[in-house]
């Protein structure tokens, strides 16, 4: 049994090491730049169990639950840890609630803003390039600390290893001797564990033979909320042996060789796997959702969506219509951001097990 | 009539219904009433009928299927609903195909493949528009019975546009139209056409397939039925007992297993 620190005990020790702590909201950004700067990122992904008033005040009842939710928690006290408050460009959502917390809310964090290209040409490397350096300034202004070169690339290098990690971690599941829900709750840890930390964790995992309970599935989606899903699922009679979550495999960023930082990071970010907030193509995403299936073994797909998640509802249909093409059965349905999951849904999920049995 | 050899308990949001299926499969006893909030008492009481009924005392088996399912006492399995209709259309129609249940809950699209077996599925999962609860709703705000429903709509002199997608803003629009002076049947006839569109966008999710079957409540209806052949284009094929389907199913799916009493 791993031992995971929680959030609340990450932040107190970043703060006993005279650390900042930077709030971000999914999905993809820098790690090592605000590393470099002093920042441990700490990920908001809902959370899950807070009151919703606040954040349903401020937006419309057809947002996502992880911006209504990530509000709630801000206004609550929940980030008064932070430092700085990082909302990258994942969707319109997410680019409405950095606008909402800039012009209307105002917190006592200033708020950073990335926009990530949703294409990798040599004109959108540049851009996301020049977003990189534009973030850098704003942290440094935060921080009072503007790291060299050198200490930038220690701080890339170090979170390509724990990225390699956890890529080991994807691609062997089959041999970590974890159930679901703790492999998840590790994978998860990567959320905000610093980067030695999470090398080191990753590491401990126990090695040996993986759980092999039931029907294979792998879960696609953007945060499995609440963890208790994976409970649900096992007593359904099925594992899950593969993911394509954001918060999760999606993030598994191929390791760089430009000697520039910041050519470097763009570069990790735009090569990054097939996500549809990335803009990738479907047809290209199908497939590799379908050979990842292969690969590991899974019956059938789990579409695990955060309601009103656009990107991911966009593609919903022809991911559907090629993986049936391609003979695998996939089921969608979609959660709220709250503690509990609806047993309709849990009624549709034990339908696809049974249907895959 | 052959001796109880299973039973099925479908314990829905509108309706209780149990089978009892004998050793051939064929349906030989039923019950169906409107659901009790207390789930365990009433599929105790009903499992009780229908073991006095069938003549075989206290041992008959039992599956539980439906959102009460595992609120059933003594049962020996409980399994979803999708896989039980599937099961209990296929036996009862003898033929794959899509199937449509229009339930008091939910909605279910289910693609019945060889053996009955569910292959694929949708269900209705934005709220009760699309459901037999809409109609039923819709039904009582205008003092109409449900059994009067599908014959009163097809019966319309013109028809009212429904456009809401929420079965309480609808209830809002009923009123609305109600105090604007229009006809209830005109009325009736745009909530079918309402729900059936509903209907048809999930049937298209899912991919449209022939044979096309409808179980659940709103099976009853006729214009609920007449609509759904003319958006699909496509012959409605009716089991026999179309509500009792889901426990019809559940009661096979124990029979099948091959564990007897």
């Amino acid at each position: 049994m791993l031992t995971i620190p929680t959030r609340a005990e990450v932040v107190r020790q970043v703060r006993e090491r005279g650390e900042r702590v930077a709030a971000v909201l999914p999905i993809h950004y820098p790690r090592a730049l605000l590393r470099a700067h002093g920042f441990q990122p700490m990920e908001v992904w809902g959370p899950p169990s807070v009151s919703v008033v606040e954040g349903n005040a401020h937006f419309q009842a057809y947002t996502c639950g992880i911006v209504r939710n990530a509000t709630s928690f801000l206004l609550q006290g929940g980030l008064d840890a932070a430092d700085v408050i990082v909302i990258p460009h994942t969707c319109d959502a997410l680019q409405g609630m950095a606008s909402v917390l800039k012009d209307f809310i105002e917190p006592r964090q200033p708020v950073a803003t990335i926009y990530l290209p949703r294409a990798a040409r040599s004109a959108d490397r540049g851009f996301l390039q020049a977003e990189l350096h534009r973030l850098a300034q704003q942290l440094a202004e935060i921080s009072g600390r503007s790291p060299s070169g050198g200490e930038l690339m220690a701080a890339i290098e170090r979170e390509e290893e724990a990225d390699r990690e956890l890529g080991a971690l994807a691609e062997h599941r089959s041999e970590i001797d974890l159930g679901d829900r703790d492999y998840f709750t590790l994978l998860r840890a990567r959320e905000f564990l610093p980067a030695e930390s999470f090398i080191e964790l990753a590491r401990s995992a126990p090695r040996g033979r993986g759980p092999d309970r039931g029907v294979p599935l792998m879960i696609s989606g953007i945060v499995p909320e609440p963890m208790d899903l994976f409970d649900h699922i096992n007593e359904m009679g099925a594992h899950v042996v593969a993911d394509d979550l954001a918060c999760c495999s999606r993030r598994l960023y191929r390791p760089g060789s430009a000697s520039d930082p910041f050519e470097r990071m763009a570069d990790a970010l735009l090569g990054g796997p097939l996500d549809p907030t990335r803009g990738s193509p479907i047809l290209e995403r199908a497939r590799a959702v379908a050979s990842r299936m292969a690969q590991c073994g899974a019956k059938g797909l789990l579409v695990y969506d955060v309601k009103f998640c656009e990107p991911e509802l966009f593609d919903v249909p022809l991911l559907r219509k090629h993986l049936t093409e391609a003979g695998l059965s996939m089921l969608h349905v979609e959660f709220d951001m709250t503690g509990s999951i609806a047993q309709q849904t849990l009624t549709r999920i034990e339908a696809f097990v049974e249907m895959l049995q | 009539m052959g001796e109880a050899k299973w039973i099925g308990i479908d314990a829905g949001s509108t309706t209780c219904k149990a089978v009892a299926v004998d050793a051939a499969g064929d349906l030989i006893a039923s019950r169906i009433e409107p659901a009790h909030p207390v789930i365990e008492d009433q599929a105790a009481r009903l499992v009780d009928e229908l073991r006095a009924e069938a003549g075989a005392g206290g041992e008959v088996p039992v599956v539980a299927t439906g959102y009460g399912r595992k609120l059933v006492r003594g049962a020996t399995r409980n399994i979803t609903e999708i896989t039980c209709h599937a099961r209990g259309v296929f036996r009862a129609l003898k033929q794959p195909g899509m199937l449509v249940d229009i339930g008091g809950q939910d909605t279910k699209v289910i693609v019945i493949g060889p053996g009955g077996r569910a292959v694929d599925f949708m269900m209705n999962d934005k709220c009760a528009a699309g459901t037999g609860r809409f109609l039923e709703h819709s039904a009582a705000r205008l003092s109409v019975a449900i059994e009067d429903l599908g014959p009163r709509a097809l019966g319309a002199v013109g028809e009212e546009s429904i456009s809401s997608t929420c079965t309480v803003f609808a209830e809002s629009e009923i009123i609305s139209l109600v105090a604007r002076g229009a006809k209830v049947d005109a009325i009736l006839l745009g909530l079918h056409r309402s729900l059936i569109s509903r209907v048809v966008a999930m049937i298209h999710s899912v991919g449209l397939r022939s044979p096309l079957m409808l179980s659940g409540g709103v099976a009853r209806n006729l214009a609920a039925r007449a609509m759904l052949e003319q958006a699909t284009g496509q012959k409605l094929h009716l089991p026999e007992h179309p509500q009792l389907m889901g426990a019809y199913g559940a009661a096979l799916v124990g029979l099948e297993s091959g564990a007897d009493r």
